[in-house]
């Protein structure tokens, strides 16, 4: 399908662009305001533990606000709403007697300045009752011997006991799995295992709360979602939410590390409503890493095929270390399936999930929400299964991928649409060319230091968590636009720009159903009590859900605009007659009737319904998809590995992507280069490994030990390809889906097939560095030293 | 059996700030700088760069009483060729070294070291002396200094002292270093005999080294070692020289499995640990490759290719 | 202590604790807030200044050491030919997301292609070690190397 667009489709500038270079920007972690207190988090020095007292006198004495479990409302809570109640676990306290985790927030103080807070923060004497062995592994902590990290917890309103570290579990069964792999005549099965990655967000996250004249709290954070940030200090505190407001700030990266309110908001919340001042709490960035990194994943897959290539059964059992708390583990189980089930057609499926606690940092989203993690088992395991047939592994793919007319698994067993639009055999077929993999080779004929390899992965994301049917997961969003009276529009809504250009893909969506320059359109300031609800920014659901609801507003707009037009104008029949459209001339936008000389600025119908008391041309739209289609990416990737150093090198990559229509070609190719570089980053380096006695992470949790890729680790732009399959998503705004995640997803999985490609050995436990590179050829009789 | 479970204070680590007091002086002579060291002793810390203390200030693994800015004297930051040696001062920045024409021509180890010591803008602001004196096993600049003989001369109101490198460092973060003495210069004699190469290998290309190794060789033409220095970091408690391997190699041709077999030898030298970074078992092996790399560099530079 | 430096062209004279960073000096005193606070050590290079011309980081650096020199942020080279070259490329090629890091590369790029370091892409990635986790570094090389052409004129 090929439409002409426009603005969508076109390179454009983002609109916060130049107070980007010129540094005007202020994020939260900039904001100032007088008069205010900066508050430290007193945190915990062990990594499981018991406190008898904690004893605040001496900061106190000093002047420090202080507060510590016994000042705060004891209520468990899930810092992150996104399923509904019923099924929302809770078992983090803003405050505990009960540290978790090395570094769990155990009390907090305010004071004048950051020495005096420090000071005071270093002064509060912990008392411990009983210190514990921290349990790090969750294979260790379900056993029934071992100490539990929780006891009883909150599902939805009831309170539940928690079995073996048990957190949560999902299980599902389809077919006859056991009948599925009688009749296969391969079965490959595997355990995989994944790092603890961080974020690493470039901004730390931070908080400013401030209390307004009548007791009124407006708040600042970094934060996805205001308006859950909203509803959570409102029950934790029982507070109305009218008499909280939550501002939408810039937001310095996220990739999900702030998909859930920050622990630091309700404890900057708790220290402002005791000083009665504003209370700013900025993270260092040894303390954003205390405030969620990713879950760790244990994989167990088992796959069966018959020699022609079908697929006959999968088994999938998932372990997830979710760390000392729940950030939503549970919708992550059934997402986990979700990525699963919509990878192939395996016909007969059996999963078992459990989410494990330990004692380490609380494990959040991280861009996928475990899509990179199942998309590299699966994609290495259907490698496997390829080459044991003797088939292509594209011909394989392209045989039993789930696509267009099929049941697509959103966002977990309760978020199911059909897939409309489908890009996967364009972009495996171009890519196949561009890539040249005909000439790839076999490992067994690779020889010599420097050997290449070539890999595919092919895998998706959903676009938001819609769908037909109202599940466990709450996805839904709203904006307001409306015209001003010199003809400008004004777009607000509550979706967060986490500098994909989100918001700057909603202009241009307003602009082309207006059919006016993206000029006219403002991105309007954004507080909870200045918009309608939104969940939150994540789920790649910005551009597909958040578009659409802008697309359905401007539609009204423009109706409204019309309506205006004809009342002015006088002799046209009806707003059918009408066009909109830039004037060139007039350098603005118009309404006019084709083949006559009837012509009238948006200004004079704006200005005119102004004075004349017609009142605001507007519109208010609460959106709910009904869909989750999902963006598919086909990674190439050819590597060099020296199996000398075990250090591997990225060559060329071609990242194909079907994201419906491009708004704007340069942030799709933005988010495929950030994508590709962070599952660089995923393959080969980036976790935080503990420290076994203490709970520590190693290294001190400083960020010089977790590695992030650099300039100089990355391909030359000459040999990084991105090309866009020419789709069109009907249920999308302008045929668009979403890509934030996509663009990372099946990235890992082409990575390390090519360096199975390069030196015939697959890696099951990442990150894969250096030394087990080493190790395996060494293993394999080909290390040469 | 209880395991006694040690505290981490982790609210101690503020890196926004650095929370405890010391006392600040700038002295505008060395003179001054000596007697400032020899009345605080060992409570005084010298800042020059400040890229390594103040790091450990806001990380509180040191909290010192006294630092003695030592930025403010003149006449400490120079690369100085005379005659068979040359000088570079305690002031000289890393990214000073890079730039020098002197040492790119004639310590090209030491050039290869600090072009991928921490990013441009560390560079910029640390010293060559400073990078030594943190003792780091894992110091860059620790191996080339190494097989170059580099001597460092150490000055206190007692007096001037030389002191090999090699006797310098004596352990991880611990120097030959008196508490009041301050390192003032580096001394390397000049060998136009041969050539020399650094090599490291790291997580990502700006990173602290997994492991390192410099070598200096005086190689025939048809590729036999005839002569040469081997160093290596990260692999011991501190940067070492190697001498069993340079006696090993001598006379070895190239590219041959002798010499690859010689460069095991450097296994009863080494004492490699397991941390956050790496494997001991990965340094163990990878040492042996950047020694073997360096020296097919250093033959390659005599040669006179541009590498 | 007092120290006086010169900031963006203007003298500064002031008061400080010989404990405060220059960052905090920048941004909490003299309110210089595009000088980002990353990490704390020098690590991702998002409060680069530039110190006598040369990219520095600021978390690491007590004032008083800076005492007499001059320093640039990007509020200072308004109007600079070079830094608007940059940031026009930086726009035009989509290299800029979620804009932390982006002072800081502007103002290591500017140094170095002001000194002549930086005339290809490879030499990008070798001056510019800045972190940034949204782009992935591949548009933010194109914007400075096309940028580096532009002033230096194609280089192979």
């Amino acid at each position: 399908m090929s439409v002409e667009f426009m603005f969508i489709g076109k390179r454009t500038p983002r609109k916060d662009a130049e107070a980007k270079v010129t540094g005007m920007l202020k994020y939260t972690y900039d904001l100032e305001v007088p008069g205010m207190l900066i508050g430290r988090i007193v945190r915990s020095p062990y990594a499981f533990a018991d406190i008898r007292r904690i004893d605040v006198s001496e900061a106190v004495k000093m002047g420090a606000i202080v507060v510590t479990p016994s000042d705060i409302p004891q209520k468990p809570y899930n810092p992150r709403l996104v399923s509904i109640n019923e099924v929302t676990f809770k078992d983090t306290y803003i405050l505990t007697y009960k540290p978790r985790y090395l570094g769990e927030p155990v009390a907090a103080v305010a004071a004048s300045s950051e020495e005096l807070a420090q000071k005071a923060a270093e002064c509060v004497k912990i008392e411990f009752e009983k210190i514990y062995k921290p349990i790090l592994d969750p294979l260790e902590a379900i056993k029934p011997e071992s100490p539990r990290i929780h006891e009883k917890i909150m599902k939805g309103d009831k309170w539940i006991e928690v079995e073996n570290n048990i957190a949560a579990r999902l299980d599902y069964d389809e077919g006859d799995v056991n009948r599925g792999f009688e009749e296969a005549d391969v079965i490959v099965e595997r355990t995989f295992k994944t790092g603890k990655r961080y974020h690493m967000q470039l901004e730390p996250k931070a908080v400013l709360v401030v209390l307004e004249p009548g007791g009124k709290l407006t708040i600042y954070t970094t934060t996805q979602t205001i308006h859950n940030t909203r509803i959570l200090i409102s029950q934790l505190f029982d507070i109305p939410e009218s008499r909280i407001n939550v501002i939408r700030v810039p937001i310095g990266g996220s990739f999900g590390s702030s998909i859930q309110t920050n622990y630091l908001v309700p404890i900057a919340v708790a220290l402002a409503l005791k000083a009665k001042k504003p209370v700013k709490i900025a993270y260092t960035r040894e303390e954003d890493i205390l405030d969620h990194s990713n879950f760790v994943f244990h994989f167990k897959i088992k796959i069966g095929a018959k020699k022609n290539g079908v697929f006959t059964a999968a088994e999938f059992i998932n372990i997830l270390d979710v760390g000392a708390h729940q950030v939503q583990p549970y919708p992550l189980l059934g997402t986990s399936l979700g990525w699963f089930i919509s990878m192939y057609k395996w016909k007969n499926i059996r999963y078992r999930g459990i989410a494990v606690y330990t004692n380490k940092v609380p494990g959040c989203a991280l861009r996928g929400y475990g899509a990179p993690e199942v998309q590299w088992a699966v994609e290495t395991l259907v490698d496997e299964i390829a080459e044991e047939l003797g088939i292509d592994p594209i011909d394989l793919r392209l045989k039993n991928y789930v696509g267009k007319g099929e049941l697509f698994w959103g966002q977990g067993p309760t978020v199911k649409s059909i897939i409309k639009s489908d890009g996967v055999p364009e972009l495996l077929l171009k890519g196949k060319e561009i890539i040249r993999w005909s000439e790839r080779g076999h490992p067994s004929e690779k020889k010599g230091r420097f050997r290449r390899g070539i890999g595919v992965g092919r895998g998706f994301h959903t676009s938001g968590a819609g769908g037909p049917i109202s599940g466990e997961v709450i996805d839904y969003t709203g904006c307001i636009l409306k015209l001003n009276e010199d003809g400008t529009l004004d777009y607000i809504t509550a979706l967060q720009d986490h500098g994909g250009g989100t918001l700057d893909a909603h202009v241009k969506i307003i602009a082309e159903e207006l059919g006016i320059p993206p000029e006219l359109v403002n991105i309007a300031t954004a507080s909870t009590e200045t918009t309608p609800y939104d969940v939150c920014t994540h789920a790649s659901r910005g551009t597909y859900v958040g578009g659409e609801c802008a697309r359905r507003a401007a539609q009204i707009v423009k109706q409204k605009i019309l309506e205006a037009a004809i009342r002015i104008i006088g002799r046209v029949v009806n707003p059918e007659a009408l066009r909109i459209g830039y004037d060139k001339e007039l350098k603005q936008a118009v309404v006019y009737v084709e083949g006559t000389d009837i012509k009238l600025t948006l200004a004079e119908i704006a200005r005119t319904s102004w004075q004349r008391n017609w009142g605001t041309i507007g519109a208010f739209v609460s959106y709910r998809a009904t869909s989750a289609p999902p963006s598919f990416t086909v990674y190439y990737v050819e590597v060099e590995v020296d199996t000398w150093t075990g250090k591997v090198k990225p060559i060329r990559v071609v990242a194909g992507v079907d994201v419906g229509t491009p708004i704007n070609p340069d942030m799709v190719e933005g988010q495929l280069h950030g994508g590709f570089v962070m599952a660089w980053g995923m393959a080969f380096t980036e976790n935080t490994a503990y420290d076994p006695l203490t709970g520590e992470i190693m290294g001190r949790g400083l960020i010089t030990d977790y590695k992030i890729p650099t300039a100089a680790d990355v391909p030359t732009p000459e040999e990084f390809t991105v090309i866009i399959a020419k789709t069109y998503e009907p249920t999308g705004p302008f045929g668009a889906k979403g890509l934030g995640e996509a663009a990372m997803n099946p990235a890992v999985a082409a990575i390390l097939n090519a360096v199975y490609n390069a030196i015939g050995i697959r890696f099951y436990e990442l990150p894969v560095t250096p030394d087990k590179i080493i190790e395996a050829l060494k293993e394999k009789g080909e290390l040469e030293w | 059996m209880v395991i006694e479970i040690p505290l981490v204070n982790i609210t101690a680590r503020n890196t926004h700030i650095i929370p405890f007091e010391f006392e600040y002086y700038e002295p505008r002579s060395l003179e001054e700088a000596l007697e400032l060291l020899a009345k605080f002793k060992g409570e005084a810390k010298i800042l020059a760069g400040g890229t390594d203390l103040l790091v450990k200030m806001k990380t509180r693994i040191i909290e010192p009483k006294v630092i003695v800015n030592i930025k403010r004297i003149q006449g400490l930051r120079y690369i100085i060729e005379e005659n068979e040696h040359i000088r570079i001062g305690a002031l000289t920045t890393l990214r000073d070294i890079e730039k020098s024409t002197i040492v790119e021509k004639n310590l090209p180890a030491l050039h290869d070291a600090v072009k991928v010591m921490g990013s441009i803008q560390i560079r910029n602001m640390a010293t060559l002396v400073g990078n030594l004196c943190n003792a780091s096993p894992a110091a860059d600049t620790a191996p080339p200094l190494l097989v170059y003989n580099a001597r460092v001369v150490a000055m206190s109101t007692r007096g001037k002292r030389f002191i090999p490198l090699e006797e310098f460092f004596k352990g991880p973060g611990i120097t030959a270093l008196e508490p009041d003495e301050m390192l003032v210069e580096v001394i390397v004699k000049k060998n136009n005999k041969g050539s020399s190469a650094f090599e490291k290998v790291s997580r990502v290309v700006v990173d602290l080294a997994i492991a390192s190794a410099a070598v200096y060789a005086e190689i025939s033409s048809d590729g036999v070692i005839e002569d040469s220095r081997v160093a290596v970091g990260s692999v011991a408690p501190k940067p070492i020289r190697t001498r069993i391997l340079e006696e090993r190699i001598k006379g070895l041709r190239l590219g041959s499995e002798e010499l690859k077999k010689a460069i095991y030898e450097i296994d009863r030298e080494i004492s490699p640990i397991t941390d956050v970074r790496s494997t001991a078992e990965y340094r163990r092996h990878i040492v042996k490759v950047l020694v073997w790399n360096a020296i097919e560099r250093v033959y390659r530079r005599i040669r006179g290719e541009c590498v | 202590m007092k120290v006086k430096f010169i900031l963006n062209g203007k003298p500064v004279e002031l008061d400080v604790d010989p404990r405060e960073t220059l960052i905090d000096t920048l941004r909490l005193r003299l309110k210089v807030k595009s000088v980002k606070r990353g990490c704390e050590r020098g690590e991702c290079g998002s409060c680069t200044v530039l110190i006598n011309g040369n990219p520095v980081v600021s978390c690491i650096l007590l004032t008083i050491q800076i005492n007499g020199a001059e320093i640039t942020t990007v509020e200072g080279l308004v109007g600079d030919i070079l830094l608007e070259k940059l940031a026009k490329n930086f726009i035009d090629n989509g290299a800029i997301q979620c804009g932390f890091c982006t002072p800081g590369i502007l103002l290591t790029a500017y140094a170095g292609i002001k000194q002549g370091k930086i005339k290809k892409s490879e030499d990008v990635k070798e001056y510019v070690n800045n972190l940034c986790r949204c782009t992935g570094y591949v548009k933010i090389i194109e914007a400075i190397a096309k940028t580096a052409n532009e002033v230096w004129g194609h280089e192979r």
